[in-house]
């Protein structure tokens, strides 16, 4: 095995010791006795994990720590601290920065080579999958935003932002990040309801989180784990240490949540003792350390709880009598905090008397115990504690794993049912489409038999009995004829309509301004007594259905010739409006335009915006025109001025354009 | 010289009376035959029993067919022609109301010579068969000895 740990520690029988012990444990190590000679031996080549003293001859333990977390190898390298369990800011401290774990001295060997091939497993993990994490960061702040971020890629993580909770949700499940950074404030949804809710997301319930708390705000951290973060950070801290929590967070992702008992099952369980007497605070640990529990020791209710944030334990001794929040108060805000609720507390009184008991049980409590009493009473307390939280923790796995089951079953159904609704209606929409293309054709073949007759019978009856008729009969015959042929050209432009949707959508290159050339040639042979001016680029080629584009500009160039027939200097002009996103191109004509109190009639279909003696039409070619400019994912919309003419711009793959160019 | 007919398959008797209305307007003097379903044309052309009946009928110039029959629909008939040793040549001008795509599409597939709508207006409706009938009628010349 090439994984290689290094033993940093000032003590030679404590080098010796664990050197001895990694070796048993099958773990090539080194040793060194100073910071100065970790930083040469790290600089040399990477280590695995690194297990760390605090204090030492040339400095800080968290200083190297710090080191690490910045350098190269940042995340990748597992950190260990190893120090006195009475130094409570220590573990704080180091814990907060980025180490993995605090291991108290004095410490049990067992345990710490177990921790040790633990830790070195999920390092195994980590670099077997070194995908790029993406971070996702919600903060209103643009510039610590931006700081954050750039902080953040410098560490090799991509970073996606988001100004507000209900932003951040939408970008959470819709990119699913490796993580989420959150501030704790923001306007809108705040940092601690995001959480919240992202823990009641199905799909998103383990992203492990990270709130930013505000500076001196009493009670944000509780809220902080209340809410479901996995870790915290007070905003004013520097941004590296946000950087160190997050790459910790992350390392130990998929491991068992936070605060929910000791990280590791198989290793002594973890004990806080918190009492204001020094005296008695050592005799305890002495005594408890006997039964291979891990001591953790903190001098005031305070310390405590900043600690219990960072460190989770399995039964906390709670000094009744303290200075500053005292043990009742402490207890109850203890109790108060979802994921803390099931540390067993025994609270420790200084006598046994009623009022005491009570007192202590009133906080919350699980069980006291008077300070007076010899320590084997309280062993056996704290493992009757123990023991029942063990049974709690296994049978809330249990229940845990047994909702997730159902939940598992209950979404495989869901999106079972979701899956089969969907077919039922694509089968039913395939099936209406089918039925309209049939009536369509019904429409295209049997309206138009009688309208041939209607017509051809009416001439017939104009020529063969002419004579018979006054002139009034024979405007009466004409007007029954010029009605047929308009209903024939309605019903055409009902099927071309229809057919815009019915046919499959051909992607090909088509030069509009060759098509609009065409156009105006045909328009200028078909009334080659009028004068226009065209204005036509040389090329604009597009992609799309080359049928369809020809019938958008067909419909309108022909409108603009038709609506410049009244104008003796008519221009109509097609191009591309300068400059616009996505790119815009317009029908330009200085024709009779139209009133912009009816741009709402405009592209409906059979609404007219001209009576017919003015101007011909059947009040289909917009609606067409739309349509087809829809099925190339683009917009089509106008300007007009009566009497001076109308313009009307259109997109093609308006979305497309867009995402090229971010 | 042999008489040159014309078959008409038209089901609609209004668009029939208006056909031969339009080609005596034309001064197209031709004997026309008319069927009124596909079962009818294949019969005039082919005999009772396709290919192999006796069939006492000459072939037809030109075959006027609509696509929307009873029975039998002009696609379908216009296969049976196509795939007959005695018709495969005959000169078939599909008019329709139709102008979808896929009739067009179809029709030329199939082997038709020509496809024209029907215009509503009558005045174009007469145009229309004045030009079919001079050239189907005077200026193409059929393969030789097709029978036809």
């Amino acid at each position: 095995m090439s994984s290689t740990v290094l033993v940093v520690d000032d003590s030679l029988t404590v080098r010796m010791n664990l050197l001895e012990i990694l070796e048993a444990a099958g773990l090539a190590a080194t040793a060194c006795a100073d910071l100065a000679d970790a930083r040469a031996a790290l600089a040399e080549k990477p280590f695995a994990l690194v297990i760390l003293d605090v204090l030492l001859p040339d400095g800080d333990g968290i200083e190297l720590l710090e080191e690490i977390r910045a350098g190269p190898a940042g995340s990748s390298t597992a950190v260990m601290l190893l120090s006195t369990e009475a130094e409570i800011r220590d573990r704080i401290r180091g814990l907060t920065r980025g180490a993995d774990d605090y291991v108290g001295k004095p410490y049990e060997p067992g345990y710490v080579a177990t921790r040790a091939r633990e830790l070195l497993r999920r390092h195994a993990t980590l670099s077997a999958a070194p995908a790029r994490e993406t971070i996702l960061l919600i903060d209103d702040s643009i510039t610590f935003r931006e700081a954050l971020k750039a902080v953040l890629e410098g560490a090799a993580y991509d970073v996606i932002l988001a100004g507000t909770g209900e932003e951040g949700l939408l970008l959470a499940s819709d990119r699913r990040p490796s993580a989420v950074i959150v501030d704790g404030v923001l306007p809108g949804i705040d940092g601690p309801a995001v959480i919240r809710r992202i823990r009641f997301d199905a799909a998103l319930r383990r992203l492990p989180c990270l709130l930013l708390t505000a500076s001196e705000e009493g009670g944000a951290e509780v809220r902080a784990l209340d809410a479901g973060a996995d870790a915290f950070v007070r905003k004013e801290e520097d941004v590296s240490v946000i950087l160190a929590r997050l790459n910790a967070m992350l390392r130990s992702a998929g491991a068992p949540a936070a605060a929910q008992g000791s990280r590791s099952r198989l290793g002594p369980k973890k004990i806080l003792a918190v009492d204001d007497s020094e005296t008695y605070l050592r005799g305890l640990a002495e005594a408890l350390r006997a039964d291979e529990y891990e001591m953790v020791l903190a001098r005031s209710g305070e310390e405590a709880l900043e600690l219990l944030v960072v460190q989770p334990v399995d039964c906390i001794l709670l000094d009744l009598v303290m200075p500053g929040i005292g043990g009742r108060e402490t207890c109850r805000r203890i109790k108060s905090v979802p994921v803390m609720r099931d540390i067993p507390i025994v609270m420790l009184t200084s006598m046994d008397d009623r009022d005491s008991m009570i007192e202590g049980l009133g906080a919350g409590a699980d069980d006291y115990i008077a300070k007076s009493s010899d320590f084997e009473l309280l062993r056996a307390r704290v493992l009757a504690q123990i023991r029942r939280k063990q049974f709690e923790d296994e049978n809330r796995l249990m229940r845990e794993q047994l909702l997730r089951t159902e939940m598992e079953a209950i979404e495989a159904q869901t999106a079972r049912k979701i899956a089969e609704a969907r077919a039922a209606l694509v089968e039913e929409l395939e099936l209406k489409n089918r039925e309209l293309e049939a009536f369509s054709y019904s429409v295209a073949h049997d309206l138009r038999a009688p309208l041939r007759s209607i017509d051809g019978f009416s001439q017939a009856l104009l020529e063969d009995c002419a004579d018979q008729l006054d002139d009034i009969g024979k405007q009466h015959l004409r007007y029954v004829r010029e009605s047929a042929q308009d209903m024939g050209v309605l019903i055409d432009g009902l099927l071309s309509l229809s057919r815009v949707t019915r046919t499959e959508l051909r992607h090909e290159p088509v030069d509009l301004a060759r098509l609009a050339r065409a156009i105006l040639t045909q328009l200028h042979k078909i009334a080659p007594a009028r004068s226009v001016s065209t204005l036509v680029p040389d090329e604009l080629e597009v992609e799309g259905d080359p049928a369809l584009l020809r019938q958008v500009l067909e419909n309108l160039i022909g409108n603009a010739w038709k609506f410049t027939s009244g104008q003796s200097a008519a221009t109509i002009e097609f191009g591309i409006l300068e400059g616009s996103t996505p790119t815009t191109y317009f029908v330009r004509d200085n024709g009779a335009g139209f009133d912009m109190a009816y741009i709402g009639k405009l592209f409906g279909v059979f609404q007219r915006l001209h009576s017919t003696q003015e101007f011909e039409g059947t009040g289909i070619g917009l609606a067409t025109v739309q349509r087809i400019i829809a099925r190339h994912g683009g917009r089509i919309w106008a300007e007009g001025v009566v009497g001076r003419g109308a313009t009307f711009y259109f997109t093609l793959w308006a979305n497309r354009t867009e995402t090229r160019a971010a | 010289m042999r008489e040159k007919t014309i078959l008409l398959v038209e089901d609609n008797p209004k668009d029939e009376a208006l056909t031969f209305r339009a080609l005596q307007k034309q001064n197209i003097q031709n004997k026309v035959v008319v069927a009124r379903d596909g079962v009818e044309a294949l019969e005039y052309l082919l005999g009772r029993d396709g290919e192999n009946g006796a069939n006492e009928n000459p072939l037809p110039e030109l075959m006027l067919l609509d696509l929307k029959l009873p029975k039998i629909d002009g696609l379908e008939v216009l296969r049976r022609v196509r795939a007959a040793e005695r018709t495969r040549f005959l000169p078939v001008v599909i008019l329709t109301s139709s102008a979808e795509d896929e009739d067009l599409f179809e029709g030329y597939r199939l082997g038709t010579n020509s496809y024209v709508r029907k215009p509503v207006d009558f005045v174009e409706f007469n145009a229309a068969v004045h030009q079919l009938g001079l050239y189907w009628l005077f200026l193409n010349r059929p393969p030789p000895n097709s029978g036809v």
